[in-house]
C-alpha cells in the first residue's frame, strides 16, 4: 500500500516537473509548490471515483493539465504581485462579459464584476497568514477563463439567492404566485383571449394521471437521457445545443431522443397498467394528447396572427 | 406509427415542462445551493470541466447524475458551454471529419451545386460546338488549296522551283514535301514519270477519260491518305508531286503538254506561284468541287463526271465525253467547247470581259498578268479564263 502511495507521489513529482517545463511562464515556481495542487486534482477527478487507477491514467491526467493558467493561479496564491497583474489584465474583460451575462443590469453586471476580484483573492487569511480565496480550488483541469466564468455565474446565483431572501416577503410570494396563475390561465403570449392548452388538456382529459406517470418515468431514466430531456425540454435548449452540453453531436442527440420517446412511452404505458388501466385505454389517451394539444394550438395561432394583423392596422 | 408514438411523448414532454417552467433565477433562487435534489453542487471548477468536457469519465457519470437533477448548476453548465463555443466545435468538427467519400460525392451533385455547373456546362459545351461549326467551313478550302497544287500538270515544275528559286519560301517547302523519298528532281526523271502516267492512262480503257481515271488509280491510295489527312491540311501537300491526270487524247495533247512542261521560264514559274497565293484567297467558287475531289477516288471521278456532263456534251454518254479535250497551262485547266478552250473553273453564269489579242486592252492586261500571256499563247482559238477571281475572253 505504502509502495503504491509512494508511486503516485513519484508521479505527482514528475508530473509537476513536466508540467513547469510545459509553462512558457512558471513564475518561478517548483514542483513542490504545484505538488499539493496537482494531488488535489488528481482526487477529486480520478481517484475519488476511481481509486486503482493505473499510473498512466494519472499520468495522462496530468499531462493534460493546463500549465500556463495553473502556474499563474499558484503564483497568485503565492503572493506573486506581478502575477497577479498579469491576472487581472488578461482576464478582466473575461469577467466583465460574465457578469454582464449573469446581470439582468449594467450596474450590477459592474459590482459582480468588482466584487470577483475580491473573492478571488479572499478576504480571510488562512493559518498559513495567506489570503484564502477561490483561486485555491481551480485545479488546472478547464482553462482558466471559463473557470472565471463559472465562478461569476455561481456568485451571481448566490448573490441573487441573498436579495431574493431578503426582499421577497410572504405576499410578495403570494402576489408573484396570484400573478403567475393569472398569466397561466387567462393568457397566451399575454393578449388574454385564448386558454391555456396544457390546463385545458388537464381538465378535459384528466390528463394529470398522465402527467405524473410521464414525470415518473422521466426520473427512471438513466442519468443521461435524463439530462437530455431536461435541457431539450426544460431548459429549452435546442438539440445542438444539448448535444454540445453532453458532449455528443446533434444527430446523435436527436437519435437518442428519440429512443427516449420510445422508451418513455413504454414506461407510461406500464406505469398507467399498473394503475388499472387497460391497454387501449392507455393508446386512446395519448391519441387523444396528440389531437388536443393539436387542436388547441391551432385556434390560438390564428388568434395570435389576427391580433398581430390588428395591431399593424393600428400602427399603420 | 412510431413517429406518431414520438409525437405524442413530445407533447406531453411540452406540456410536462410548461408546468413546471419557471425563471431560471427564480428556480436558482427556489431550490438555492444546497436545497437542490444533491446537496453538494458542483464547484466552478468541475462545472466548467464539465462544460469544456475534460472531465474524467467516472467522475463525469455523477457530475451528470447531478445536472440531470439540479437546475441551478445544469444551467451555468448551458450558460458555460455556450459561452465557450462547444456547439460550433462540433460542428465544425463534423464538418472537417465527418464526411465519407459518398457524402462528398452527393455533395456534389447536390442542387446548389448543380444550380450553378449546369448553366456553365452547357454554355461550355454551346461555346465549343460553336467553335467547331466555324471551324469545319474552312477545312473544304483547305483541301481544295491542296487539290489546286495536286492537279497542277507540271509535277516535276517544283524540282525546277527549287533549284531555280530556293528563296521563295513556299515552294522549296512544297517540294520538300512532295518529293517525299527522291529528294531531288531532275527533267529527266520528271519526263519519265509523265511517260508512265501516259502509259497507265493507255491501258485504262474505256474510262471516261484518262485524265479522270489515272489520277484516281494512281492517287486511290494517296485519295485514301488525302481522305485520312483531310484533318490535316497540309499533310496532302505532298501528294502535289504525284503527276496530274493527262488529258483524254493524250496523243493529240502530248505535244503540248511535253512543251508545256519543258518551256517554263524561271519568270513564269514565279508568276506562276504567285497566281497560285492568289488563287487561294478567294476560292469560294473552287471549294467545295475540290475538296469533293480530294477527298475520295469515287468522289473524284464524280466531279470529274460532273463537270462533263456542265461542259461536256452529255455526261451519260461516256464515249462522248472521252472526246472532250483537256488541256493544263500554268496550273489551269482548260477543256475545249468547240472552238473555245474553257477554263474548267470557268462559271457561265459570271460577267465575262472579252478582249482580243493584240488589243490595247490585252496588253495592257498581260503586262500586269504575264500568266494570263503564257495561256493566250498555248492555246490558239478563243480562250475563256478564270484569273484573279476574274472571267476573261481572249479571242
Amino acid at each position: 500500500m505504502s509502495q503504491k502511495i509512494e508511486q503516485i507521489e513519484k508521479l505527482f513529482a514528475e508530473g509537476a516537473s513536466r508540467l513547469l517545463g510545459r509553462a512558457a511562464d512558471n513564475h518561478s515556481l517548483t514542483s513542490e509548490t504545484l505538488v499539493p495542487r496537482i494531488r488535489a486534482a488528481v482526487s477529486k477527478y480520478v481517484l475519488r471515483d476511481d481509486p486503482p487507477a493505473p499510473p498512466e491514467v494519472v499520468k495522462d491526467f496530468i499531462d493534460k493539465l493546463q500549465a500556463d493558467d495553473l502556474c499563474l493561479i499558484v503564483a497568485c496564491e503565492q503572493g506573486n504581485q506581478k502575477a497577479w497583474s498579469d491576472l487581472v489584465e488578461r482576464f478582466s474583460a473575461t469577467v466583465r462579459s460574465a457578469a454582464r451575462s449573469a446581470s439582468s443590469n449594467e450596474e450590477g453586471a459592474e459590482d459582480l464584476a468588482q466584487s470577483i476580484w475580491a473573492e478571488l483573492h479572499g478576504l480571510r487569511v488562512r493559518e498559513d497568514g495567506k489570503p484564502a480565496g477561490k483561486l485555491a480550488y481551480y485545479s488546472g483541469r478547464g482553462s482558466l477563463a471559463g473557470w472565471l466564468r463559472a465562478v461569476v455565474a455561481q456568485l451571481a446565483v448566490d448573490q441573487h439567492r441573498k436579495q431574493s431572501r431578503l426582499v421577497q416577503t410572504e405576499e410578495a410570494a403570494d402576489f408573484d404566485r396570484i400573478i403567475q396563475q393569472g398569466q397561466d390561465e387567462n393568457t397566451w403570449s399575454g393578449h388574454g383571449a385564448a386558454v391555456n392548452p396544457e390546463l385545458e388538456f388537464s381538465k378535459k382529459l384528466a390528463g394529470a394521471q398522465m402527467q405524473k406517470a410521464l414525470a415518473k418515468s422521466v426520473k427512471q431514466l438513466s442519468a443521461e437521457d435524463r439530462l437530455l430531456v431536461k435541457l431539450y425540454y426544460f431548459d429549452g435548449l435546442r438539440l445542438r445545443e444539448a448535444g454540445a452540453v453532453l458532449g455528443v453531436h446533434e444527430a446523435t442527440a436527436s437519435r437518442r431522443l428519440s429512443r427516449v420517446h420510445a422508451e418513455l412511452r413504454q414506461q407510461v404505458e406500464r406505469i398507467l397498467i399498473e394503475e388499472g388501466w387497460t391497454k387501449p385505454e392507455t393508446e386512446q389517451a395519448f391519441s387523444e394528447v396528440a389531437l388536443h394539444l393539436e387542436a388547441d394550438i391551432e385556434p390560438l395561432l390564428a388568434i395570435e396572427g389576427a391580433l398581430m394583423k390588428k395591431e399593424n392596422e393600428i400602427a399603420g | 406509427m412510431k413517429q406518431a408514438n414520438n409525437n405524442e411523448v413530445d407533447l406531453l414532454l411540452r406540456s410536462l415542462a410548461k408546468g413546471s417552467d419557471e425563471s431560471p433565477m427564480a428556480n436558482a433562487s427556489a431550490s438555492g445551493r444546497g436545497n437542490g435534489p444533491s446537496s453538494d453542487h458542483l464547484d466552478a471548477d468541475e462545472l466548467n470541466s464539465y462544460a469544456e468536457g475534460v472531465v474524467p469519465a467516472p467522475a463525469h457519470a455523477r457530475y451528470t447524475e447531478h445536472l440531470a437533477d439540479c437546475d441551478s448548476c445544469r444551467r451555468i453548465v448551458i450558460g458555460l458551454t455556450q459561452a465557450s463555443g462547444a456547439a460550433i466545435r462540433y460542428a465544425a468538427a463534423d464538418q472537417e471529419g465527418g464526411l465519407t467519400f459518398w457524402q462528398k460525392l452527393a455533395a456534389l451533385f447536390s442542387p446548389p451545386v448543380l444550380r450553378y455547373a449546369v448553366p456553365a456546362l452547357v454554355l461550355t459545351a454551346v461555346i465549343g460546338i460553336s467553335l467547331l461549326a466555324l471551324r469545319q467551313p474552312r477545312r473544304p478550302e483547305l483541301v481544295a488549296r491542296n487539290q489546286a497544287a495536286d492537279s497542277s500538270p507540271v509535277s516535276v515544275q517544283p524540282s525546277q522551283t527549287e533549284s531555280t528559286t530556293p528563296s521563295t519560301g513556299e515552294k522549296p517547302a512544297t517540294v520538300s514535301k512532295g518529293t517525299e523519298s527522291p529528294a531531288v528532281f531532275d527533267s529527266n526523271e520528271a519526263k519519265n514519270n509523265l511517260r508512265d502516267e501516259k502509259s497507265r492512262v493507255d491501258q485504262a480503257p474505256g474510262t471516261s477519260g484518262g485524265e479522270t481515271t489515272a489520277p484516281v488509280a494512281k492517287d486511290g491510295t494517296k485519295a485514301g491518305e488525302a481522305g485520312g489527312a483531310d484533318l490535316r491540311p497540309y499533310a496532302s501537300e505532298p501528294k502535289a508531286a504525284a503527276p496530274p491526270p493527262p488529258p483524254a487524247s493524250l496523243s493529240e495533247a502530248d505535244k503540248s503538254a511535253e512543251v508545256a512542261k519543258e518551256r517554263p521560264a524561271k519568270r513564269e514559274e514565279q508568276e506562276r506561284s504567285r497566281d497560285e497565293l492568289f488563287r487561294n484567297q478567294p476560292v469560294d467558287e473552287h471549294g467545295p468541287n475540290r475538296s469533293r475531289s480530294n477527298t475520295a477516288s469515287s468522289a473524284a471521278s464524280q466531279r470529274n463526271a460532273g463537270l462533263m456532263g456542265e461542259r461536256g456534251p452529255s455526261a451519260q454518254n461516256k464515249n462522248k465525253a472521252a472526246d472532250v479535250e483537256t488541256r493544263t497551262v500554268s496550273g489551269r485547266r482548260f477543256t475545249r467547247e468547240g472552238n473555245t478552250w474553257v477554263d474548267t473553273n470557268y462559271d457561265s453564269s459570271r460577267a465575262t470581259i472579252k478582249l482580243a489579242r493584240g488589243s490595247e486592252q490585252f496588253r495592257a492586261l498581260v503586262a500586269d498578268e504575264p500568266g494570263i500571256r503564257a495561256i493566250a499563247d498555248q492555246l490558239e482559238g478563243a480562250v475563256i479564263v478564270v484569273w484573279k477571281n476574274r472571267a476573261y475572253r481572249i479571242q
